[in-house]
């Protein structure tokens, strides 16, 4: 586990596509530049797409961690 | 054979979808909600490689091409329907059976109502209201031609609009395909899926496989689909027998449910508001209305009847993706 400060976090675990994805998306507009998001998800898909969108929009991708089985965490920097 | 073969079409289709994450909902939407085109390429590189696929082995003999008919009002409507469908249920009619293979319940309540009201509306007691809201569907008839086509009357297509050789039409639409897939910019997505392009390749494999086999064995002369399927196997309640895109349809479930369990993907996912059941399901009922009122869904029109080149695909096909894009708006894109 990384050692970084949490401000926030959004279990989005078991919900449809694409809610994991938006619900990052809006949460990150709702946040100061350097605050960190934590975004817990079991869906294969939103790990591989919500890290490329938020990097597309500038935020940094700190890490993507295993949590469980079909679980991870992903923590992202507010740009 | 009919069962052996569908079925067999339907794990390979199952494991590709899977481990393609190959869903048309989301390579839509993606397309406008997040600038994102990493699936929509994939759908397209499929259809481009399919337009040839399937005109070989027509032209060679192996499969007989049966466009669907041209219903207009139909094609617009049902799309539509099925376009808000898709985003409510959280997937396209691939999308919620290969995911309830994976073990995500909402898919299970998105096919469980898809599939009764799909039966509903091609047996049932909304068949009447479907046929009247459909309106009139054209059809030519290429009994007299020598062609790659089913003797008798079938559905429009951009060859027999402009009466031209088959090959002309299929070579241009696939040579403008290729253009803007590998003529543009690809978003990039990282993760231990196929990429696009492989998944392209392996769709249209299955998509070769699965019309011969329909065609040889199923005595279906058509390629991949799902409505039909999910009523064929609400069907076999009734003591029905099972079809060969129905047993498709439950390879698509058992190769899904192999792959994600080989990849370690498999979960069962619950979300934590009940409410998106209901969601989910009237997505489902949607869809199983809109499919057969289209007169198919996103595989039997978008990634079958598209590469025919059949005016009726490829209008339904405009309106998933308008249909898709409203909903999508409606529910995520504001604010």
């Amino acid at each position: 586990m990384s050692e970084v400060k949490v401000d926030k976090t959004l279990d989005v675990r078991g919900e449809v596509c694409p809610v994991p994805d938006v619900e990052t998306r809006r949460a990150l507009k709702d946040m100061k530049p350097g605050e960190v998001l934590e975004v817990l998800i079991d869906y294969p898909l939103s790990k591989e797409r919500i890290p490329a969108n938020v990097q597309k929009d500038g935020n940094e991708v700190i890490a993507i961690e295993e949590i469980g089985p079909s679980e991870w965490r992903i923590l992202i920097r507010k740009k | 054979m009919e069962v052996l073969t569908g079925i067999i079409t339907g794990i390979f289709f199952g494991i590709v979808l899977q481990r393609g994450r190959l869903c048309f909902n989301s390579a839509i939407r993606d397309l406008r909600l997040f600038k994102d085109n990493y699936l929509w390429k994939a759908v397209m590189l499929a259809i481009a490689l399919e337009i040839i696929g399937f005109q070989f082995m027509a032209s060679v003999g192996w499969i007989a091409l049966r466009p669907k008919p041209f219903a207009p009002i139909g094609n617009i409507l049902g799309g539509l329907i099925f376009g808000f469908g898709m985003v409510l249920a959280g997937g396209c009619a691939s999308g919620v059976t290969y995911r309830s293979g994976e073990g995500m319940t909402t898919a299970w309540m998105a096919a469980i109502f898809y599939g009764l009201f799909a039966t509903a509306s091609k047996h049932g007691f909304l068949k009447p209201i479907i046929k009247w809201l459909q309106g009139p569907a054209y059809k030519v008839d290429v009994s007299s031609e020598n062609s790659v086509y089913i003797k008798g009357k079938i559905g429009p297509t951009l060859a027999t609009i402009f009466h031209m050789n088959p090959w002309i039409p299929a070579i241009i639409v696939t040579a403008l395909l290729l253009w803007y897939v590998f003529g543009t910019k690809t978003s990039e997505r990282g993760g231990k899926g196929f990429n696009w392009y492989t998944t392209a390749i392996l769709v249209t494999f299955v998509a070769m496989f699965g019309y011969w086999t329909s065609y040889r064995f199923g005595h279906r002369p058509y390629g991949l689909g799902i409505t039909g399927g999910w009523a064929s196997v609400y069907s076999t309640f009734n003591g029905g027998e099972l079809n060969w895109e129905g047993a498709e349809v439950l390879g698509i479930i058992i190769g899904a449910l192999i792959a994600s369990l080989a990849a370690k993907e498999f979960k069962l996912r619950m979300p934590r508001k009940a409410s998106t059941y209901a969601q989910v399901a009237l997505g489902g009922i949607f869809m199983g209305i809109g499919a057969p009122l289209a007169g198919g869904c996103n595989i039997g029109h978008f990634l079958t009847g598209v590469p025919h080149l059949a005016l009726g695909s490829i209008l339904a096909s405009v309106f998933f993706v308008l249909g898709n894009w409203t909903m999508a708006y409606w529910l995520y894109g504001r604010r």
